[in-house]
């Protein structure tokens, strides 16, 4: 059985660009700018116009649609500013969009970045509880995982070590352990295979296939040609924040789906 | 899983999910508070003794300067160390909620913009943290109580109550703070000042006695003054009275400050994320 599990339609995001202010606004600019155009609503009503001349808006997703199918494996494609995060970001309720709607069904369990939440000062055991209930895990649940989590990121020794002198390798092993034993039906990850060594790619692949055959979706970002046509069956295309192109990936015809897109888009 | 909800995102459409959301995330409350009471001692000699402390030489400080230097009043038969104290506890309480609330947002700014979860849950865990400091620091109440063998009466029981009220009060101003501090930062700078200054004007070192009449009613604009004298009536065998209608006011406006806290968060906790 297939229904649409997620279902986007219409989807924007847009992002006001400022070009003159630094990094965050303080209070005093917000009053008297506010002042400012208080005073140009009183006294001279005719000619007011709020003075946004510095602001440019940016459309980061402009009327994106599409409809992904319960046990998909979605690879979201395309370049720098394309537009993939601002998705993954909606997706996963970071952020509102500006028009549009998506409709989910299931719980949704996203990875943007890894180790999200890690406290340097904690121990690689402290951690995991941490991470693990700031992913939306329970205490019971990740308590019965522990041990399993532990052996696949390979930190036994390390556990009461603060993770603060951990290797990088093994800070991100960890990190990536704990979100690769969520069970949502929905995972969404976010280039976070471009850590660790090829053998530990290839366990996250793995485990990632793993979760995709047990009839859940996968949402999967990368630049990686390679771990896209290993993992996804559904490919969609983004550029400047629209769906260039999607549709289905066959096992088959993998090498001439990669060379199509390198050619025709440039990636 | 065909009977799952349906979740709906759309702009300007939270609402209906985020209580729920809160109750299905209710042990990250537990966790982040945790997380701060563990980091905070780590690397430290004695630890959690920091905690007592600190409260305890303020309490000295305070008893030397108001009570001996100054000669303030306090009322008969209650010694001016837990007369001190016994204000001391909710003001430590209610400014180290200030701090750690108004900062809480910009120092988890790696998980808002990152991780799905109700933004509100960060700033209640560090009320809560500055509530465990608040509940160890009361064992030196309770020491101090044993040593000059003073005995509360009926009253003490009415302490939960003022306890709840100084939460609502650091909840109510750290929520407004810490969302405000998201988009100008400017209050990094306004609450060490505030906190400071509200030392002096909150009645911590004496008794809201001290105060003439006719200016009860405007001192009681402070809501740290309601908390305070609540406080006193209820550990103080009632020596310490409370000016009804000036508590009143403070109360309202401790409640006031919740209400219109959680709904200034709630607006703006959606651009959290774009904006910090």
């Amino acid at each position: 059985m297939s229904y649409p599990i997620i279902r986007v339609e219409n989807l924007s995001k847009k992002y006001t660009v400022s070009h003159q202010q630094e990094g965050y606004t303080t209070f005093r600019d917000a009053m008297t700018n506010g002042a400012r155009s208080l005073g140009q609503v009183l006294f001279n009503r005719q000619n007011y116009k709020p003075r946004s001349a510095s602001n440019e808006d940016f459309w980061a997703l402009k009327d994106v649609n599409f409809e992904i199918q319960q046990g998909d494996r979605v690879g979201i494609i395309g370049r720098n500013g394309a537009g993939k995060s601002t998705l993954l970001k909606i997706l996963s309720r970071i952020t509102e969009p500006t028009h549009g709607s998506i409709r989910i069904k299931g719980r949704v369990a996203s990875l943007l970045e890894v180790g999200t939440g890690f406290h340097p000062e904690l121990t690689g055991r402290e951690n995991v509880y941490l991470n693990g209930a700031i992913l939306g895990m329970s205490k019971a649940e990740i308590k019965r995982k522990f041990d399993e989590i532990v052996a696949f990121a390979e930190v036994e020794r390390f556990l009461d070590t603060p993770v603060k002198r951990y290797s990088s390798g093994m800070y991100v092993r960890l990190a990536f352990a704990v979100a690769a034993h969520m069970e949502p039906e929905i995972l969404i990850v976010d280039e976070v295979l471009a850590v660790g060594d090829v053998q530990f790619q290839k366990k996250c692949l793995g485990k990632m296939g793993q979760v995709a055959s047990e009839g859940r979706t996968v949402f999967f970002v990368s630049h990686h040609m390679g771990a896209i046509s290993t993992l996804c069956d559904k490919v969609i295309y983004l550029k400047g924040g629209q769906v260039e192109a999607s549709g289905k990936l066959k096992r088959s015809s993998n090498f001439i789906f990669q060379m199509f897109f390198r050619i025709k888009f440039k990636i | 899983m065909g009977t799952t909800d349906e979740l709906i995102i759309e702009a300007g459409r939270t609402e209906s999910q985020y209580w729920r959301d809160l109750w299905k995330y209710r042990e990250l409350f537990y966790f982040l508070a945790w997380r701060d009471i563990l980091v905070r001692y780590k690397q430290t000699v004695i630890g959690i003794a920091w905690a007592l402390i600190r409260p305890f030489l303020t309490m000295v400080v305070f008893t030397v300067v108001f009570g001996n230097l100054a000669k303030l009043p306090s009322p008969p038969g209650v010694p001016y160390q837990i007369l001190v104290f016994a204000g001391m506890l909710p003001w430590q309480f209610f400014s180290g909620a200030l701090s750690e609330c108004s900062n809480s947002l910009i120092s988890n700014a790696n998980l808002l913009s990152k991780v799905y979860f109700p933004r509100l849950i960060v700033p209640t865990s560090a009320v809560i943290v500055s509530f465990v400091d608040f509940m160890i620091s009361g064992i030196i109440l309770l020491g101090l109580m044993a040593w000059y063998n003073f005995v509360p009466d009926w009253r003490i029981v009415t302490l939960p109550v003022f306890v709840a009220i100084a939460f609502a009060a650091s909840m109510g101003v750290g929520l407004w703070l810490a969302a405000l501090n998201v988009q100008y930062r400017d209050f990094r700078y306004v609450v060490p000042f505030l906190v400071q200054f509200g030392l002096y004007i909150s009645p911590v070192g004496f008794s809201t006695n001290v105060v003439p009449q006719q200016w009860q009613l405007l001192y009681s604009l402070n809501p740290m003054v309601g908390v305070i004298d609540g406080f006193r009536w209820a550990i103080l065998r009632g020596q310490a009275e409370i000016y009804l209608p000036g508590f009143i006011l403070s109360i309202g406006l401790v409640f006031f400050l919740l209400a219109t806290g959680i709904w200034y968060f709630r607006k703006v906790e959606r651009t959290f994320a774009d904006v910090i």
